[in-house]
């Protein structure tokens, strides 16, 4: 089953174009990465599904519906980023209690003892918690609920490593307990690659790739070596990154359409290879220069 | 065991060979159950599709079996199997480098032999 369809989805603000034709469709019950650069337009797309944005044009459709000013919608998705305001006149356990109310799969008990695991106290307020604690509260709110289509967009910001890699278990947990469609954006690919099923990277406002996330893998190789060795091999093409070692050597990451002869003929004749760390993989893929940041010294 | 995320390997291939390591060690044995996708989700923190993939290459490579209603099982000779196609594939690949090294920093065949040698002894004692 499909729960999110778009169709050469658009959306300006005044000139410019925060998401461009973009198609994509994500199944039901899969954990979706979404990764892109600062201003790529993840933001965007995500508020586009949930219904606060209307598209410019182009067609997007969640549960079937088109999801803009849809109560049906509105009632079996969750957005959660950190523009979400939470009431100060109640404390947290009343917060909890009040938004419980809202979700028809609503854990109380869940909500409960994730707080006291990250250590918020029901008495306390919104507006005196730190970042990282406002962010933990986000979280708990958002697995509860137990929406069919949960999004987060940067869910972890403030919070500690230790905190992240729990939340990201509890998050495991209780999808496999209670599967449902999860869009998760993050900056730190490498740190949620593991609970992905797919992975959807924009650049620039259109969708660049999206591939489970296993191929992602095999998806880029890096050589280190001679430069007229590697260059033999590799067709322009093919290059995603390159950066000059010493004299005559290169780092070179390229498109992967080598087969293991190839790879293996390479290594003995004394090039290195390596593969290309999904972060910074990423990073190549959504990058506007080859040379990256040292373009910029070479010129002077 | 943690997954190495740096492999070139995808984790659903990780996960297959930890699991050969597992039958290979004896830890399960033949016609014995074998983790299900969810354990293995718990395991390695990972997508419990990601670790359906792991299984089911084993069983397209007929080291593991389905019983319909009751998950999957070693199958017979498994481990006999598995140790063949590790030497086939993975310590042919390494030897290879091996040689190709020794070729590249002149070490004479002898001195290999003696190395190798000196290695097995010391695999010997840290046993």
């Amino acid at each position: 089953m499909i729960c999110i369809e778009s169709e050469s989805l658009a959306k300006s603000f005044g000139k410019f174009k925060a998401v461009n034709n973009l198609s994509f469709s994500i199944e039901e019950n899969k954990i979706t990465g979404l990764v892109g650069r600062n201003g790529a337009g993840k933001t965007t797309l995500l508020k586009l599904l949930a219904g606060y944005l209307l598209p410019s044009s182009g067609e997007v459709r969640v549960f079937g519906q088109t999801p803009f000013n849809n109560l049906h919608v509105a009632a079996n998705l969750i957005f959660i980023d950190d523009q979400l305001e939470l009431p100060d006149n109640l404390n947290l356990g009343e917060t909890l209690a009040a938004i419980g109310q809202f979700y028809a799969n609503w854990r109380a008990e869940l909500a409960r003892g994730l707080l006291d695991y990250f250590s918020l106290q029901p008495q306390q307020y919104y507006a005196n918690l730190s970042k990282g604690m406002k962010s933990s509260l986000k979280m708990i709110i958002g697995i509860a609920a137990r929406c069919p289509l949960t999004i987060f967009d940067e869910p972890t910001v403030g919070m500690d490593v230790a905190v992240r890699k729990d939340f990201y278990r509890a998050l495991l947990k209780d999808f496999m307990q209670y599967p449902r469609t999860i869009i998760f954006s993050s900056h730190l690919l490498s740190e949620i690659e593991e609970l992905l099923d797919d992975l959807l990277l924009i650049k620039a406002g259109e969708k660049y790739l999206h591939l489970p996330l296993d191929e992602l893998k095999g998806y880029a190789v890096g050589f280190t070596g001679q430069a007229s060795i590697i260059n033999k091999m590799i067709t322009p093409e093919q290059i995603l990154y390159q950066r000059q070692l010493g004299k005559d050597s290169i780092y070179l990451v390229a498109r992967n359409t080598f087969n293991q002869e190839i790879l293996q003929q390479a290594r003995l004749q004394g090039v290195e290879i390596s593969p290309v760390a999904t972060d910074d993989l990423s990073i190549y893929l959504t990058a506007q220069h080859k040379g990256g940041i040292d373009n910029v010294f070479s010129r002077t | 065991m943690l997954l190495n995320p740096d492999s070139l390997k995808p984790i659903y291939m990780q996960i297959a060979e930890w699991l050969e390591l597992e039958i290979l060690r004896g830890s399960i044995a033949s016609d014995e159950k074998i983790y299900s996708q969810y354990q293995l989700a718990e395991m390695f923190n990972i997508n419990p599709a990601t670790a359906a993939k792991g299984l089911s290459m084993l069983v397209e490579e007929n080291l593991l079996y389905k019983k319909r209603g009751l998950g999957m099982f070693v199958a017979p000779q498994a481990k006999e199997r598995i140790r063949t196609k590790r030497i086939n594939e993975s310590l042919q690949q390494l030897v290879l480098e091996v040689v190709a090294e020794a070729g590249r920093l002149h070490v004479p065949r002898e001195e290999l032999v003696r190395m190798i040698e000196m290695a097995e002894q010391s695999f010997a004692e840290g046993e």
